[in-house]
């Protein structure tokens, strides 16, 4: 712990320096901590006794098992984007084009079901739709649902429930900053309205639809939870439940599991690879001087109805049904009685809230985890940040890449990196075993997060206010200290919130890396249906959940303030 | 201003170390503690599996009886074998509790067990599930069967081979075998006692057998009544359900099951053996055996009486030598998974 207090302290110094200091300490701690794993991984796979081997690649590419995985891997993320673009493209154009745009709220509600832990979100719909379920207690002729559902059908489904709010949020503001001058052209040079759809509206959202749903299969791709606990019922194995399989049930199979995430991780690489040229070719500039100004919209009632269903239909997919079951389920005394009057009660969460209990204690891990995360992501964040401003040289680039990397990487990649890289045998010290690990972790794999949302937020500060800065003469310590961080904490905080939303659900790192007698709230759940108490375990859930959302109106609420003090 | 930079420097540079430091710093005083004053508080790493609520009820009286501080890591046989693989390098555990005797077998075989012959009362714990130098003791087991579900179960099955009839199509499941350390055990002594195993299973699959997780996802399919039967069920499991008021029981079929013990031994890296030494004689005393009833499991030591369940001599079972039986588990291990995959 030493070193770090020394690196810390340097670090802060080296902020008043910006030279080839500073981005040799920043570069030192990203790859420390982000690279060095993958490095890992690479040895482990590729060196056995110092000497350089393909064996163990030959081994997992003959292995018809893995061609089976990549398949499924593959389809499932086209599936997903198909899924998610059924439900975010038309939810994008009402929350644009019709009256609905001005319910700003509705953005909260729907990025609800992104931030519900994945595999409760399954946990759910799988008590709801199986056989003697929720659904059939509710209505008995709807047996035939379950067989349809249990199937790769239901899986894109739940993933594609909980993954559309990216692409929508990325459809939305491109339509958005489109309404204004570009349509008014349109109309003033008097094409049909199909005309300007093809020629114009069409053309500008796809290069941002196809960047959001690559973004979506590389999502798709990492994802855990859904595939851990909705895919193993359907048998449909992916790259992430295999990886896991190999580290964690017998027979351990470790060499395969580097393989396989090496394997994950190229593919990961490609995509992200593929995403870069579109994004460059397809970028037009539709952000112009000009503010989008909304105009009064008044829609056929038609239309209007249209949209409310819609808007509903997908509110109870995405969150009623998965919540309804979580809550049900905490509630239950017996759970063989299922749905009757008398069979709920608030024993479950008395339990988690004894004194002690290990519920409890595993959500306060969690907090302390995610609090200490988001602190220190938003320190080396902010510092990063400082560093790439916008990206002009190399140097900045090269940073920015790395620290970026976890959002391409798959976390069960670097949680296997971690591992590897820990235990190596020529460590004079590890943090492996220790509760350190899991800091470290987070850390690395939610830094993105912190250094996306400062970045976005010192592109907001005009460069005047460092030239006047500049002309009154403030030294540049001042004047980060008293201008820019101040302007930047909007940001900072927003980056925290959401590293901590994140943390706190974090799963496959948790299975994989806690050390004896610790848990998190998301183990916890998950242990909770291998070996324990069900209701128990979706209690923890359920006060998980309410924390997260009354923490995502904070940040709504901290990000309007911020808005209104800034004009 | 060059002072106001410094101390502000300064401030930040303290928040900064109070932060990464906080959490880190008390694993390393924890350490220190251990290797500076080692006989006044020690610590035992034990790495379990499972069942929950057993594992922490004895850490709590072991730690009130001996003051031995005990980290425990609960996972699943498979979790617990990865792990002790994974951390090669630098080991950390003393104690592992493993719920199959194949697998302890297989650790003492790769030589990873160190063997603790004068443990106390050893002579009283079934010879069967333990291994006769002291590599690892049977302190505990579970009888394998099938727990059904009793509101939707009609006709309550007599034997394995019933659940291939045409009734119980698609309400049959087994947990998962290679998260389970009984259910291997299970299919191991079924296919070697029984002719007809591997036809039967067959069966099964073409009758919609579904592999469904760990020992208690799938006696939750039972419970919440998505199946009516989980194939080599863990029956203590069953009967805990059952006392929580769960419609579900379980039957050991008449032609003859696997009573899957539980071991423990300690690790042959072990750091603090004396406190391993007590840990073991803790669990085999007369107070660890009865605590091993209270979770509804068949002790090792056959004086101790059962409590609300069926004892080991009223169990039909198939004979099993766990011995060396590592490789051949993994074998039909393999050959499941090909049929079920």
């Amino acid at each position: 712990m030493t070193s770090f207090k020394f690196w810390h302290g340097r670090m802060v110094t080296s902020m008043m320096m910006e030279g080839r200091r500073t981005f040799g300490f920043l570069l030192t701690i990203v790859v420390t901590f982000a690279i060095a794993p993958l490095i890992a991984i690479l040895g482990y796979t590729f060196l056995k006794d110092g000497q350089f081997d393909i064996s163990q690649i030959n081994r997992m590419l003959e292995a018809e098992r893995v061609w089976r995985t990549l398949g499924n891997s593959i389809l499932l993320g086209v599936l997903v984007i198909v899924g998610t673009t059924i439900i975010a493209f038309p939810m994008a154009l009402i929350r644009t084009k019709t009256s609905l745009y001005r319910y700003d709220w509705l953005d909260i509600i729907l990025t609800i079901p992104f931030m519900t832990p994945p595999y409760i979100g399954s946990m759910g719909w799988i008590l709801f739709m199986q056989h003697n379920g929720f659904l059939q207690q509710l209505f008995p002729s709807s047996a035939w649902l379950a067989e349809t559902f249990f199937s790769l059908f239901g899986m894109v489904m739940i993933m594609s429930l909980h993954l559309f709010p990216f692409l929508y949020l990325m459809l939305k503001n491109t339509l958005l900053r489109m309404n204004g001058s570009f349509l008014d052209a349109a109309l003033i040079f008097g094409r049909s309205p199909w005309r300007n759809w093809t020629k114009i509206v069409l053309p500008l959202v796809v290069s941002s639809y196809v960047l959001g749903s690559l973004l979506i299969f590389i999502k798709t791709l990492a994802e855990f939870g859904t595939p851990a606990t909705f895919g193993s019922r359907i048998g449909f194995q992916v790259f992430t439940t295999e990886i896991h399989t190999y580290l964690s049930r017998w027979p351990v199979d470790i060499s395969m599991a580097t393989s396989l995430s090496l394997f994950l991780l190229s593919v990961c690489l490609v995509i992200w690879y593929i995403q870069n040229l579109i994004g460059r070719k397809h970028t037009y500039g539709v952000l112009s001087g000009k503010t989008p100004a909304m105009r009064e919209v008044r829609d056929k009632w038609t239309i209007k109805l249209g949209s409310w269903m819609f808007m509903g239909a997908v509110l109870l997919l995405s969150i009623g049904i998965p919540y309804f079951s979580i809550v049900v389920t905490s509630l239950q005394k017996v759970r063989g009685n299922g749905l009757q009057a008398g069979n709920f009660s608030f024993a479950s969460y008395q339990e988690v809230f004894t004194g002690g209990s290990a519920g409890l204690s595993a959500f306060l891990n969690s907090v302390m985890f995610s609090v200490i995360t988001a602190v220190v992501t938003a320190i080396i964040g902010l510092c990063i940040a400082l560093y790439i401003k916008k990206g002009e040289t190399k140097k900045q680039q090269l940073l920015d890449f790395f620290s970026l990397m976890p959002t391409i990487v798959p976390g069960i990649v670097f949680v296997v990196g971690l591992i590897m890289f820990w235990n190596a045998p020529w460590l004079p010290a590890t943090i492996y075993n220790t509760k350190t690990m899991v800091v470290v972790t987070y850390c690395v794999l939610f830094l993105p997060y912190s250094v996306q949302y400062t970045k976005s937020s010192l592109s907001q500060i005009d460069s005047s206010i460092f030239q006047s800065a500049a002309i009154f003469g403030r030294s540049k310590w001042e004047v980060y200290r008293q201008i820019i961080i101040p302007l930047l904490m909007q940001g900072i905080l927003a980056g925290m919130m959401m590293t901590f939303i994140i943390s706190m659900r974090e799963l496959v790192a948790g299975l994989l890396i806690l050390p004896p007698s610790v848990e998190t709230g998301a183990t916890f759940i998950y242990s909770q249906f291998e070996q324990g108490n069900v209701g128990v375990g979706m209690a923890v859930a359920v006060i998980t959940v309410v924390m997260t959302v009354i923490f995502m109106f904070l940040l709504e609420w901290l990000k309007k303030r911020g808005g209104h003090e800034n004009a | 201003m060059k002072k106001r930079g410094l101390k502000l420097f300064t401030t930040a540079g303290i928040l900064l170390t109070l932060a990464l430091a906080g959490c880190g710093n008390k694993e390393v005083e924890k350490t220190e503690k251990v290797s500076a004053q080692p006989k006044e508080e020690q610590i035992l790493t034990v790495y379990s599996a499972g069942p929950d609520g057993l594992a922490a009820n004895i850490q709590q009286a072991f730690e009130e009886k001996t003051g031995i501080k005990v980290e425990m890591f609960q996972g699943t046989t498979g979790k617990i074998l990865s792990r002790l693989e994974a951390e090669k390098n630098n080991p950390v555990a003393d104690i592992v509790v493993l719920a199959s005797v194949a697998s302890m077998d297989g650790l003492k075989e790769t030589s990873q067990l160190q063997s603790y012959q004068d443990a106390k009362q050893a002579e009283k714990i079934n010879s069967d599930w333990s291994n006769a130098e002291g590599y690892y003791y049977g302190y505990s087991a579970s009888a394998l069967g099938i727990a059904y579900n009793t509101k939707n179960t009609q006709e309550v099955p007599t034997d394995w081979s019933d659940l291939a009839k045409e009734q119980w199509q698609n309400k049959i499941n087994i947990p998962d075998p290679s998260l389970s350390g009984s259910a291997v055990d299970f299919l191991y002594g079924y296919a070697l006692a029984e002719k007809n195993a591997w036809k039967t299973m067959e069966i099964w699959k073409n009758n919609g057998l579904q592999v469904n997780g760990a020992n208690k996802e799938a006696l939750d399919a039972v419970i919440t009544g998505d199946k009516n039967a989980t194939i080599a069920g863990v029956d203590y499991m069953a009967y805990k359900a059952k006392a929580d008021g769960e419609p579900v029981e379980i039957m050991y079929p008449r032609s003859g099951t696997v009573v899957s013990p539980r071991a423990v031994g300690i690790l042959k890296d072990a750091k603090h053996i004396e406190a391993a030494k007590e840990y073991i004689d803790f669990l085999l005393s007369d107070e660890g055996q009865k605590l091993v009833t209270e979770a509804y499991l068949l002790p090792g030591n056959k004086e101790i009486p059962v409590k609300n369940r069926a004892a080991l001599d009223e169990i039909p079972q198939l004979s099993v030598n766990w011995k060396g039986a590592e490789a051949d588990q993994l074998e039909i291990l393999t050959k499941f998974n090909d049929m079920f995959r």
